[in-house]
């Protein structure tokens, strides 16, 4: 009996084997995908504008009438907020999470990107630049019934921002020459700013939230140590008194915040109702993008945004869901390739990189080569599955300031032989390449461990570089001691890192490009280096910030910021790759959804409104 | 020893997985020749390709030699997708035994014998490409070096540590005693998940692969002595007392000499049952290390940070290939841990080792 | 009082083991490379003076050394510092306890609702082939990687729709009545507790096989065959209570194990407990919070082994002897 088993058991192996080897070649049906794409052409509604009814300033949205109700679930991605005061925030999660539930005098216009009224009813920038008149809208209140007057918008500046409260990067950034700006109160309803000198970055300043001064002043007269703690994720939701179109209900850790709607909103629909139309704003906390795409498929999420391969499976998806894909365009986000061009000595006397290497990454051929010798047309159709383009300048492509007539190229290996023959580099038989010290050309290049994107990138980078006879050392290592090496140890070769950049002022950028800024990667200066001499290009760059954040006019500055995206265009400090596109997926249920490459889905969130 | 394999062989599961195992470690063995491609080829225009199609019938429905086509990929700009598509323009034909990429056997005798190539220009990729076109076949074989040996290595260096500190330990008792096993149980309250992410964060960045292998070896290692060291005292402890150490300990023998080769060969038994059972769990150790981005990186593979790729939603439904290193996981800790479980039967049926 | 004297005397005895556990721990983390304030340094709109500011506040541009001592004598006076946002620990620690602890003791239940059972009937059929079978079932558990485990439970939960993804609450789940929380959280624990269980079921079964074979073996369980006792009287009754035994030792150790082995899980799932924030700041290097969750698995394993000793000792008549 167990032998019949046994032979039977043989038996199906081997035919399973051999039908295993057995294939028949017949041409696939074509499947012939139905490429019925929704056209998803957007009608932007006007915008919102200024209608006084009974003395008050309410501020009239322009989009469709929709029915009232209902809750929106977007997701963030990582550990949740950190706080919910606005003006201790110091990541982007809690920024984001605070500031919905404090508007600022102005906002960005989610086209254009240009400044434009919020709480403020209208303002108005002097001919000299220096001076910002605010005028603001009569009869709105905090949640509590308290009127929002200058008297607010004074303390905010004055107590909070200009006195160095909480994240004093606000305060940091608007220092023109030593000296900060300057707040004056004209009337209950009108502020002035001035600036010491022109700067025109400061506009966007006028973004940042306003506070209450009757809830925050007492926190503000306890100094410092006390407003770090003031409004934590630990405050009771009613102890919140807040003008922003939702309000914080609940806040679970690591697992969800969850806002109301204000029911004395100041902005209302055609019909003179006020907004939002939501009951209910939820943010799942979510700790990585496989949770986050998890969650949409399961329908507890609203929308997401998307990379890669899921692009393709949600647009296959679309035409039979209940949900549309949206195209906004690259991201703002920029992925470089850095070489360092540190040429100093640290406290022990050693160089940072040694001293071939310095030769090598100060020679603009050297670089040049590389950027020649990189591949990134695969890159965007392998690592982000083609959602994506190839990125050579340092402003994003979405960017309002990008330099236009910077020309995309594709790989080109002859050319990166070229440049290093000029330099006097050579290959021996084995097609290894040498400096013409005689030196072989061999670094290490860094990124961080964990990142699959960037550590494919550097898969691919490794082989581009190896294809021109150099060798490199590819090491992905964990992400502090990234960092720890870029803005302390300063010993690294080359790295692969990015940024997250704004689209709308390229002056945020400033602490990357000019040479004493704290984030000057390529060339990080420290205390005792302040002084250290500049190359050509890097006291060009600096010099074009300077104008940039002086100028007033749009055009002038574009002229100045197109001229240092050039400057890094032509000598490479950084090697930009590609910048991913961004995607999003809104379930079809919610209405009013006019996504944009700069303000996302949620910048009109008061107008959305669901159908069920 | 024999009685071990009698029954190991007996044992209808314990044979299938030793069966398994010695399959995989020979595999392993001659992954070079046994691989098509080597560990870091790529062909960068072939990434997330589908396993190879190969056919034996061609399309006149004649049998033929086996061959296969190449895919062809397109960005498909209206579905925003890679079209991967086979280009039937150009047959290759499968080679066996013959010459294809150079490499080293065992990193000493290079050759260039493949036991199957495809035709030049054609690919062979017998369990798909990952994302940047390298062949998940081929680095299945090379990363299983790595994950089939850091938990064999790990406890090469940690038991030799354990058994000579719990055999001091229990032998010379005490305040020595005292002061080692405290130490020890202080090492055993870090709960070991963490203490095996801190140190693995502490790893100096910059080393080469082979460093980083040994450091992680050593570091899984660390985790595990403590445990082991204290139930090696607590034979030892019963152990000392009986006559055949008494009468060592008459004819002078120095202490370390008594604890070496008197004491510690009577606790083989449980060493052996103790190191099949827990090869496994350093093997997961592994795979968890990799999945924080802490194991070994890339693009030196292992299977752990070949499944930390896979474990992606979109490529867990689109890319089934991709978790073959997760399937090769399972087999191998459940053989180690069927065979462990015969072991410990035969040697020692109430040993509470788990 | 004999009882007392024992538990003051080990109690004594942990101290110097916590200010072992403690240098030990607080050594390697600080000896690490990683940055704390890494994301910060990051962020081109971080000034250099909001860095200074972060470091000073953190401690981190003094010797190691005298980092240790300050950190030590808060941790005495029972002030356990604040994360590396500024947030409290006490107050993190506190929010995430009773989510861990729910799902452990949901876990410990069910292994050994169905771990003991498993063995006892493994250790009567010893070397027939349903014992294989149940050991080889048993081992199916412990041989996938458990994130590996939870991510395709994931996915099943996704295609049915039968389970949450992740999380232990629902949106609205303040809004519920008290039924339909209950509901709620079990439907949320589901999956995470079919990982975890999976996980530590055959090592139980294993332990309480070896016990039952240990004990099946011994004098007077021989004796009460001899006298002539029913077999489920000798099984029941005599063996079973002396099998269990050795296990309470167990119960200190499984509580600080699920602690450590959780965390993976927990991640995956997005589960709120203490394993996925000791896990995301042990990779960020949060010293205060890393410290105060290790010292904190080291009590608890301590403590939970100092509770089974005393356990054994009232129990266990032929320990009492001993000590």
């Amino acid at each position: 009996m167990k032998r019949v088993i046994y032979a039977i058991l043989i038996f199906v192996l081997i035919f399973g084997f051999i039908k295993a080897c057995i294939r028949r070649d017949t041409a696939d049906a074509d499947l012939a995908k139905s490429t019925n794409t929704k056209s998803n052409e957007l009608i932007f509604p006007q915008d919102q504008k200024t209608v006084t009814i009974e003395g008050i300033d309410y501020l009239q949205s322009q989009a469709p009438i929709g029915n009232f109700g209902g809750t929106f679930t977007a997701s963030t991605i990582g550990e949740g907020p950190k706080t919910f005061n606005p003006f201790n925030t110091k990541d982007n999660i809690s920024s984001i999470l605070s500031e919905i539930m404090y508007d600022g005098l102005l906002t960005t216009h989610p086209v254009t990107g240009q400044p434009i009224p919020k709480l403020a009813k209208s303002f108005s920038i002097s001919d000299d630049g220096k001076s910002y008149n605010v005028k603001l809208r009569h009869g709105i209140k905090w949640s509590d019934g308290k009127p929002i007057t200058a008297d607010d918008v004074v303390f905010t500046w004055r107590e909070i921002i200009l006195a160095g409260l909480g994240n004093t990067s606000i305060r940091d950034s608007i220092i023109i020459d030593g000296e900060l700006p300057t707040v004056e109160k004209i009337d209950d309803y009108t502020v002035k700013f001035t600036t010491p000198k022109p700067f025109a970055p400061f506009v966007r300043m006028l973004s940042t939230p306003i506070a209450p001064k009757h809830i925050f002043e007492s926190a503000a007269k306890k100094g410092s140590q006390y407003f770090d703690t003031f409004l934590s994720t630990n405050t009771k939701p009613e102890d919140f008194v807040t003008s922003g179109a939702f309000k914080l209900k609940e806040y679970i850790p690591a697992q969800r915040v969850v806002y109301e709607r204000n029911p004395d909103y100041y902005i209302i629909n055609k019909n003179g109702e006020k907004l939002p139309y939501l009951d209910r704003l939820v943010y799942l906390i979510v700790g990585d993008l496989n949770n986050e795409v998890l969650k949409f498929e399961a329908k507890e999420l609203d929308t997401i945004n998307l990379q890669g391969a899921k692009v393709a499976r949600y647009k296959a998806m679309e035409p039979h869901s209940d949900f549309t894909i949206y195209n906004l365009g690259p991201n703002t986000g920029t992925l470089y390739l850095a070489m360092n061009l540190n040429n100093r000595k640290n406290d022990k006397g050693k160089f940072y990189v040694s001293p071939e290497k310095q030769i090598w990454f100060n020679d603009v051929n050297f670089r040049k080569a590389i950027d020649y010798a990189i591949d990134r047309k695969n890159m965007v159709l392998n690592i982000a599955n083609g959602i994506g383009e190839p990125l050579f300048t340092a402003e994003s492509l979405n960017s309002i300031f990008l330099n236009k007539d910077l020309q995309p190229y594709d790989k080109d290996l002859n050319k990166s032989r070229e440049l290093l023959e000029k330099s006097g580099f050579y290959w021996d038989k084995k097609g290894r390449l040498f400096d013409r010290f005689k030196n072989r050309v061999e670094f290490d290049m860094l990124t961080n461990a964990g990142n699959t994107e960037r550590e494919a990138i550097g898969v691919m980078i490794k082989q581009d570089l190896e294809d021109l006879g150099m060798k490199v050392n590819f090491k992905p290592i964990e992400f502090n001691s990234l960092v720890n090496k870029l803005v302390n140890t300063l010993d690294w070769d080359m790295i692969i890192m990015g940024f997250t950049g704004s689209p709308l002022e390229p002056n945020g950028g400033k602490n990357v490009m000019m040479s004493d800024g704290t984030l000057h990667v390529y060339n990080m200066r420290t205390e005792k280096d302040k002084n250290s001499p500049r190359y050509d290009f890097e006291k060009k760059i600096d010099e074009l910030f300077v104008k940039g954040a002086l100028a007033t006019k749009f055009e002038e500055r574009k002229k100045y910021y197109d001229e240092y995206q050039k400057i890094i265009y032509e000598e490479k400090p950084f090697i930009y790759i590609y910048s991913p596109t961004i995607i999003v997926a809104v379930r079809n249920k919610f209405k009013n959804i006019f996504p944009t490459s700069l303000g996302g889905v949620m910048h009109n969130i008061e107008e959305i409104y669901t159908e069920e | 020893m024999k009685e071990i394999i009698t029954q190991l062989i007996k044992d209808k599961f314990a044979k299938i997985a030793l069966i398994l195992l010695g399959l995989m470690y020979l595999a392993l063995f001659f992954a070079d020749f046994l691989a098509p491609y080597t560990k870091d080829f790529s062909d960068r225009t072939m990434a997330y390709v589908p396993p190879s199609k190969i056919f034996t019938i061609d399309e006149n429905g004649q049998l033929s030699k086996p061959y296969t086509y190449n895919y062809t990929r397109e960005f498909n700009q209206d579905t925003l997708e890679m079209d991967y598509k086979l280009n039937r323009s150009k047959k290759y034909y499968l080679k066996f035994f013959s010459s294809g990429q150079p490499y080293k056997f065992l990193g000493l005798i290079p050759m260039k014998r493949h036991f199957v190539t495809v035709e030049p220009d054609g690919r062979l990729f017998l369990l798909g490409t990952d994302i940047n076109g390298r062949d998940v076949f081929s680095r299945l074989l090379f990363g299983g070096r790595i994950s089939m040996t850091i938990g064999f290595l790990a406890l090469f260096v940690l038991f030799p540590i354990g058994l000579l500190y719990g055999g001091i330990s229990g032998y010379l008792g005490g305040k020595v005693d005292n002061i080692m096993m405290r130490f020890a149980e202080a090492v055993m309250s870090i709960p070991s998940f963490y203490l095996l992410i801190i140190l693995a964060s502490i790893l100096p960045s910059g080393m080469t692969s082979i460093q980083r292998f040994i450091l992680i070896v050593v570091i899984l290692a660390l985790i595990g002595w403590a445990s082991f060291a204290r139930v090696v005292r607590g034979m030892v402890l019963s152990i000392k007392n009986q006559e055949f150490v008494q009468a060592a300990k008459s004819i002078g023998q120095s202490k370390l000499g008594i604890i070496v080769r008197h004491i510690l060969p009577q606790t083989t038994s449980f060493v052996i049952v103790a190191m099949t059972l827990s090869v496994p769990s350093y093997i997961l150790s592994e795979s968890g290390l990799s999945f924080l981005g802490l194991g070994i990186q890339q693009p030196d593979a292992s299977w752990g940070n070949m499944l930390k790729e896979a474990q992606e939603f979109t490529n867990i439904i689109y890319r089934p290939w991709l978790l073959t290193p997760g399937f090769l996981i399972f087999v191998a800790v459940l053989a180690f841990n069927l065979i462990g479980d015969t072991i410990r039967d035969v040697l020692d049926p109430k040993s509470r080792v788990r | 009082m004999e009882i007392l004297k024992y538990i003051f005397k080990r109690i004594l005895q942990t101290i110097p083991l916590l200010i072992i556990v403690s240098l030990i721990s607080f050594f390697i983390i600080r000896l690490s490379p990683v940055d704390p304030l890494a994301e910060l340094r990051l962020n081109p709109s971080v000034s250099k003076e909001t860095l200074e500011k972060e470091s000073h506040r953190l401690g981190l541009d003094k010797p190691i050394i005298v980092q240790y001592g300050k950190w030590a004598k808060s941790f005495i006076k029972g002030d356990l510092g604040i994360t590396s946002n500024g947030e409290k620990v006490s107050v993190k620690l506190k929010e995430r306890i009773p989510n861990t602890l729910l799902l452990t003791v949901v876990v410990i239940f069910l292994t050994w609702v169905v771990g003991i059972p498993l063995g006892i009937l493994a250790a009567l059929e010893w070397k027939t082939y349903f014992d294989r079978l149940l050991t080889v079932l048993t081992s199916i558990g412990m041989a996938i990687p458990s994130f590996f485990f939870a991510v395709l439970l994931l996915i099943f939960a996704v295609k049915t729709g039968w389970f949450p993804v992740g999380g232990l609450t629902s949106a609205n789940f303040t809004d519920m009545g008290l039924w339909a929380q209950i509901k709620d959280i079990v439907h949320h624990l589901f999956l995470p507790v079919i990982v975890l269980f999976t996980l530590s079921l055959a090592g139980l079964q294993r332990q309480m096989r070896a016990n039952m074979l240990d004990v099946l073996d011994s004098d007077y369980i021989r004796f009460a065959r001899a006298k002539g006792l029913s077999e489920f009287k000798v099984i029941y009754k005599h063996a079973l209570r002396n099998a269990v035994n050795p296990l309470i030792t167990l119960l200190g150790f499984e509580f600080a194990g699920l602690l450590s082995g959780a965390a993976l899980t927990e991640y995956v799932f997005q589960y709120p407990g203490l394993g996925r924030l000791i896990l995301e700041a042990v990779l960020k290097s949060d010293i205060n919070l890393v410290m105060a969750s290790l010292m904190m698995g080291a009590i608890m394993l301590i403590v939970g082994n100092l509770i089974a000793d005393i356990l054994l000792i009232i129990t266990d008549p032929r320990i009492r002897v001993k000590s």
